[in-house]
């Protein structure tokens, strides 16, 4: 999100709906929903989240936050990296709604050590004119540590959605990012197994310097390409996917401790891959249900921490 | 350029060649790769002639919005000569391949196709695509060599996307003979089928700009992971 002197700026939100406005998967759902008009004040959420080792801790040193985001304070709960400042990001509409353009931003300085994640699952409500643009800007300096793990995504029927994810990281920094996408609220309603109507997530990865590391776009469009043919989603219902980018070394300990399984009795399938450029790993994991995705997310956070830092992972919340 | 004009070739011996280059016959080693097939048999993903055709039809549409761009836009870029736009999207292929087996199972075609191309056809840009290659100034990816090869020879941007989704299909049906019950005559019925939306895909790339390149198939990419930690593998992927 840095952009050069001299260009002409754009405020976060504004790139949001730029990315929006450009992307041809989205071409016609150009219209503008009934109530508040996309962008307006109040649909542009924006959240910077600036971490820094101060002393024997990292700390939140820059916050700056736009309604429907917000955030509170850095929390210390966790007894196995009580040095590691946690974050929940907050939103004060409690769901994605048509024409919503958010974006957030993570800097960790070097050798911070951050876990972000967020309160509840991201819900996004049915649409029935425009779309909701999301955007992620996250970059670690040398020796940054950062996990990303926020709650579920959960697509109501006839939502549309975009998740554009940019990460820069230096060579010597580690970041876990992972994303769980559900099908929908499948035990609501019919509808809402893959009832959304169209979701974009893409996730590209570059160094500092700009050389590229590894691309990834999801684009899940029902009507188009049938989610459950062989190969695709098959009979699952819940998608985890998390990369971890990461000093070489550390990335093939953790690689050679995940397994690989398609379980079609017990309807879970997990595994991991190398990543282009030593870019480090990526891990999908299928399940039915959610719990299922949870858990084997767990175990390759697991890996990841220990690996990276020496670490355990500390007990689930009882309320999560 | 239309899809029947075979450029600077005479049209019969155009159509020959176009034939000669996107032959499984032509040895780039494709029938070492079943594309997350022999993963797919063994985890009993795919069981029969249904499941293998839905299989098959995951992977050509995933290559339709993916490489498939990449192979208009290289087609592009070799026409005008561009090196350093090819290189971009060689690169952009690369970091699109995020299992090392379909890395390896493009770059492996990819040079070896450049190689041969080289080898065979007298285009210049064919001969430099090859050493930039070779000195490792670009991956090397299969559908950016197929189509610097087929914009060399004046062949049609169609031509190179057809020939490309054809051997993704190709390439897993013949797979299928050897991994599964299945027969000759169903595997030919499923990739007549299969290439009816042959057109529709191409449109579709030829259109789309070059960051559109998506695709969602994660019950495939699984299916690689674990072919990677299989113990037994007759496929390289």
């Amino acid at each position: 999100m840095r952009i050069a002197e001299g260009a002409p700026t754009l405020a976060p939100w504004a790139a949001a709906e730029a990315l929006g406005l450009a992307a041809a998967e989205f071409a016609g759902f150009q219209d503008e929903p009934p109530q508040m008009a996309s962008g307006a004040v109040g649909k542009t959420g924006f959240l910077r989240l600036g971490f820094e080792r101060r002393d024997d801790r990292t700390i939140l040193a820059e916050l700056d936050r736009r309604a429907p985001y917000m955030a509170q304070r850095a929390l210390y709960p966790d007894p196995e990296m009580p040095d590691q400042a946690w974050l929940f990001v907050i939103t004060t509409s409690g769901c994605v709604l048509q024409g919503d353009r958010l974006a957030l931003e993570v800097v960790l300085a070097p050798g911070a050590r951050a876990h972000v994640t967020t309160q509840s699952a991201t819900k996004i409500h049915s649409m029935d004119a425009n779309y909701a643009v999301q955007t992620q800007a996250i970059a670690l300096a040398d020796g940054a540590y950062l996990e990303y793990l926020p709650e579920p995504l959960l697509p109501h029927r006839r939502a549309r959605f975009l998740s554009d994810t940019r990460i820069t990281i230096a060579p010597t920094a580690t970041a876990l990012c992972g994303e769980i996408v559900q099908a929908g609220r499948k035990h609501h309603h019919p509808d809402e197994s893959f009832g959304a109507t169209l979701l974009s997530l893409a996730v590209e990865a570059v160094r500092p310097d700009g050389k590229p590391l590894f691309c990834e776009k999801l684009v899940i469009d029902p009507a188009r390409r049938p989610v459950r043919q062989t190969g695709v989603m098959d009979s699952f219902d819940v998608l985890g996917n998390v990369v971890l980018l990461a000093p070489k070394d550390v990335a093939e300990r953790v690689y050679a401790r995940v397994g690989a399984e398609v379980d079609l009795a017990e309807g879970v399938a997990f595994g991991a891959c190398r990543l282009p450029n030593d870019a480090g790993l990526v891990f999908k994991a299928l399940a039915r249900e959610t719990a299922q995705v949870r858990a084997k997310v767990r175990e390759f956070w697991t890996a990841a921490r220990e690996e990276a830092t020496g670490s355990a992972i500390p007990p689930p919340f009882f309320w999560r | 350029m239309s899809g029947g004009d075979h450029g600077a070739a005479a049209p019969a011996a155009g159509l020959a060649r176009v034939l000669q280059f996107g032959d499984s016959m032509f040895p780039i080693g494709g029938f070492a790769f079943s594309s997350g097939l022999e993963s797919g048999v063994q985890k009993r993903v795919v069981t029969d002639a249904r499941t293998l055709e839905a299989f098959a039809r995951t992977a050509i549409e995933q290559a339709a919005a993916g490489d498939g761009i990449a192979v208009v836009w290289a087609h592009r870029a070799a026409a005008a000569g561009d090196l350093d736009e090819l290189a971009r999207i060689d690169a952009r292929v690369y970091a699109r391949k995020l299992s090392s087996e379909t890395r390896a199972m493009s770059v492996r075609m990819g040079k070896k196709f450049a190689e041969l191309s080289a080898e065979v056809a007298p285009a210049p840009l064919l001969a430099t695509w090859r050493e930039r290659i070779d000195e490792g100034a670009t991956p090397g990816c299969y559908p950016v060599a197929l189509a610097v090869n087929f914009a060399a020879q004046g062949f049609a941007a169609r031509d190179a996307f057809v020939v490309h989704q054809y051997g993704v299909a190709a390439m897993i049906l013949s797979a299928a003979l050897r991994l599964m019950k299945i027969g000759h005559v169903e595997t030919q019925r499923m990739l007549y089928r299969l290439n009816a939306d042959a057109d529709a895909g191409y449109e579709a790339a030829a259109r789309a700009r070059l960051t559109d390149m998506a695709g969602f198939a994660p019950l495939t990419e699984i299916l690689a992971a674990v072919h990677v930690k299989a113990h037994v593998r007759l496929f390289m992927d």
